[in-house]
Formats: C-alpha cells, structure tokens, sequence
C-alpha cells in the first residue's frame, strides 16, 4: 500500500476548505434561509398594509370630495344651523309684521329632541292674514333655521287679529355637542335656560 | 562553503497560494454576513414602514370617520331644512286655505288650528247660511264636524265650529 504524503500546506488548505464549507452550509441553513422568509414575509405584508393605506386613502379623499361638495351645496343651510338665535335680531328683521312682538326661550321639554325651542307670541295689526303669510315666507329665508308650530291661534281684537303660536328654532350645536352635552351633564354645570322676553309697541 | 546553487530564500508559515486562498475564503464570508446584514436591514425598514403605515390608517379613519359624521350632520340638516321650509309652507297653504274658505257673510272671531283639529267662532247671519257656505266644505275636510249656536247681540248666530279629524290625519 502506496502511504499518501501530503504538504503541510495542503492540509491547511483542506482543513480551511473543509471548515468553510460547513460553515457555509450552516449559515445558509440556520441563519440565512430564515432571515430570506423572514424578509419575504415582512415584505409581502408591507406590501399588504401599503394596499390598504391606499384603499383608506382613496376613501378619505372621496369622503373629502364628498364633504366639500354637500358643503359648498347646502352652505347656506350649514351657516343657518350654525347661527345662534338671537331674540334681538330676531324681532328686529320682523318687527315689521307685528304690531307687539313677545321671543321666549322655553326649556326642552322632550329630551330626544336635540334642539332648541322657542316660543313665539306675535300681535298683529291687519285687516286680513296676509301679514301672516309674509311672515311664513319670511321664515324660510331667515338667518335661521325656523318652523312654526301649532297650536296656531287667532282671536279679533277690535280691529286686530292677534295670533299665537309656538315657533321652533333648530340650532346645530345641539347635535354636534351631544358628547360634550354629556360631558356637562357629568360635571352637573348645566347653565340655567335663557328666557328673554321683548315687546316692541309701535305706535 | 556553499552547498547550494540557489540563494536561500525566506520560509513562510502561509504561503502565497494561502494567502489567495485565504482571502477569497474570507470575502465569501464576509460576502454571507452582509447579505445577513442586508437582510436584517430590509425586514426593520419593513417593520418601520408598517407602523408608519399602521399610523397613518389610524389617522385617516379617524379622519374619514370625521367626515362622515360631518356629512350625516349635513345630510340631517339639509333633510330638516327642507323639512322645515315645507311644513311652513304647507302651514301657510292650509291657513290660507283655510282663511278662502270662510265667505264674507260669515265673520271669525277666534280660530285655533291644532295638528288634527279645527276649532272656529264666528258670527253667521242664519245657520243656513252657515251650513251652506261653510259647513259643507268642512265635513269634506274632516271627519267630525260638530257646530253649536247661539243668539249674539246684533241679532246674527254666533257658532262655535269644532272639527277634528279621526285617523290622525294630521292638517299639515
């Protein structure tokens, strides 16, 4: 049998080949192959989570586009509901109807209604109800969002017909609060009711 | 005293060729760990991106939710606008209505409009002409129709008119 003579040299570069190649197999195996699904993984679910960003995207920029156009559509309405209801400015705008013009705010007597209502007792100087048919138009095209409600009376007064009836007055702040209205409620620092009350006589 | 025809040369404990192929060796490793390295540096960029990603849904539902909210409060008031415009409109309508049908020869001197009654008082010259005139085209409009009289000062009927309506049915 032929002895296999081998440099120093050779052995050291076949130990050195040999150490590499398992450490090669091993890093691949143990180290590398899991860090490649890893990456693979978290970059598929990148790629989900930035799908679904752009869903939510294109639905926040639709609901924008939506609310930008019912804004622009219904301002005139939102500014309405927005307006605080002012009894002065009130009378003053339709005092010209009514001969005596009395604007008390009531407290809500029904809870699931989410708005303010106003009582209105107006005395008018006519001859017939015409007067009271400008004041209804006039109504709708108000700073504020106003409707009439019954019961509506008429009673001769001499040479008047004075009317009373109750009024509605919708107020945004209301429906916006509510959370906040809760709030309140918790702190027990509800402020009391306003009750103004205004006559103007015209003579 | 020479014994060899070659000079005598330095001795190595790595040769060269080792030396080559020690280096390729060690660039094949360091070649493994940056690929590790690159790909530990691409999953945190990975991760950083989904919650960033995370975040910004967070804050664009919320965003939307808002504004959905925003557009169910316009949707409500527009909805109770128009509502409102109509039921006055419709007010007036019927109390106009209401004011046409009364002839000349009958004065009023009290009316209440309720949502499903009606109630009037007047003078008439003769209950005929009551019945006649107004009567009739109030039992068209409702379903009681219940009338008293009695005799006023000038020599005219005064009535008390009271109408309702049975169903519900409201006068808007």
């Amino acid at each position: 049998m032929k002895s296999m003579k081998m440099s120093r040299q050779s052995v050291y570069l076949l130990s050195i080949t040999i150490f590499l190649l398992i450490f090669v197999f091993l890093f691949a195996f143990f180290i590398l192959i899991p860090s490649g699904q890893e990456y693979r993984l978290a970059r598929n679910e990148t790629n989900k989570h930035a799908a679904e960003l752009s869903q939510f995207e294109q639905l926040n920029d639709d609901t924008n586009g939506q609310l930008k156009s019912l804004q622009e559509k219904h301002r005139s309405v939102i500014n309405a509901f927005a307006n605080t209801f002012n009894q002065a400015k009130f009378i003053a705008e339709n005092k010209k109807y009514f001969q005596n013009l009395t604007v008390s705010k009531l407290t809500k007597v029904d809870r699931e209604t989410p708005f303010d209502l106003y009582e209105v007792n107006a005395t008018s100087k006519i001859e017939s109800p015409v007067v009271f048919y400008n004041f209804l138009d006039s109504l709708n095209k108000s700073h504020w969002v106003i409707g009439v409600n019954f019961p509506i009376h008429f009673q001769k007064e001499g040479e008047f017909i004075v009317s009373s009836f109750t009024m509605r007055v919708y107020n945004l702040n209301d429906d916006i609060n509510e959370s906040k209205t809760a709030a309140k409620k918790e702190n027990s620092t509800t402020p009391a009711p306003l009750k103004v009350d205004v006559n103007l006589t015209e003579e | 005293m020479t014994r060899s025809y070659i000079n005598p040369r330095s001795k190595q404990v790595i040769s060269d060729e080792m030396q080559l192929v020690l280096l390729f060796f060690t660039i094949s490793i360091a070649m493994l760990f940056l690929t590790y390295g690159f790909l530990k540096l691409k999953i945190y960029t990975f991760e950083e991106s989904v919650v960033r990603i995370e975040t910004k849904k967070v804050e664009l539902k919320n965003s939307t939710l808002k504004m959905q909210h925003q557009i169910q409060i316009i949707e409500q008031e527009s909805d109770r606008a128009e509502k409102v415009v109509t039921e006055n409109s419709v007010l007036k309508e019927s109390v106009k209505n209401l004011f046409d049908l009364v002839p000349d020869r009958i004065t009023l001197s009290e009316v209440e409009l309720n949502k499903n009654s009606l109630v009037m008082k007047g003078t008439t010259p003769s209950k005929e002409v009551y019945e006649f005139l107004l009567q009739a085209p109030l039992r068209s409009i409702f379903n009681n129709t219940y009338t008293s009289f009695y005799q006023a000062q000038n020599g005219w009927l005064s009535f008390v008119s009271t109408n309702t309506l049975d169903d519900e049915e409201l006068l808007k």
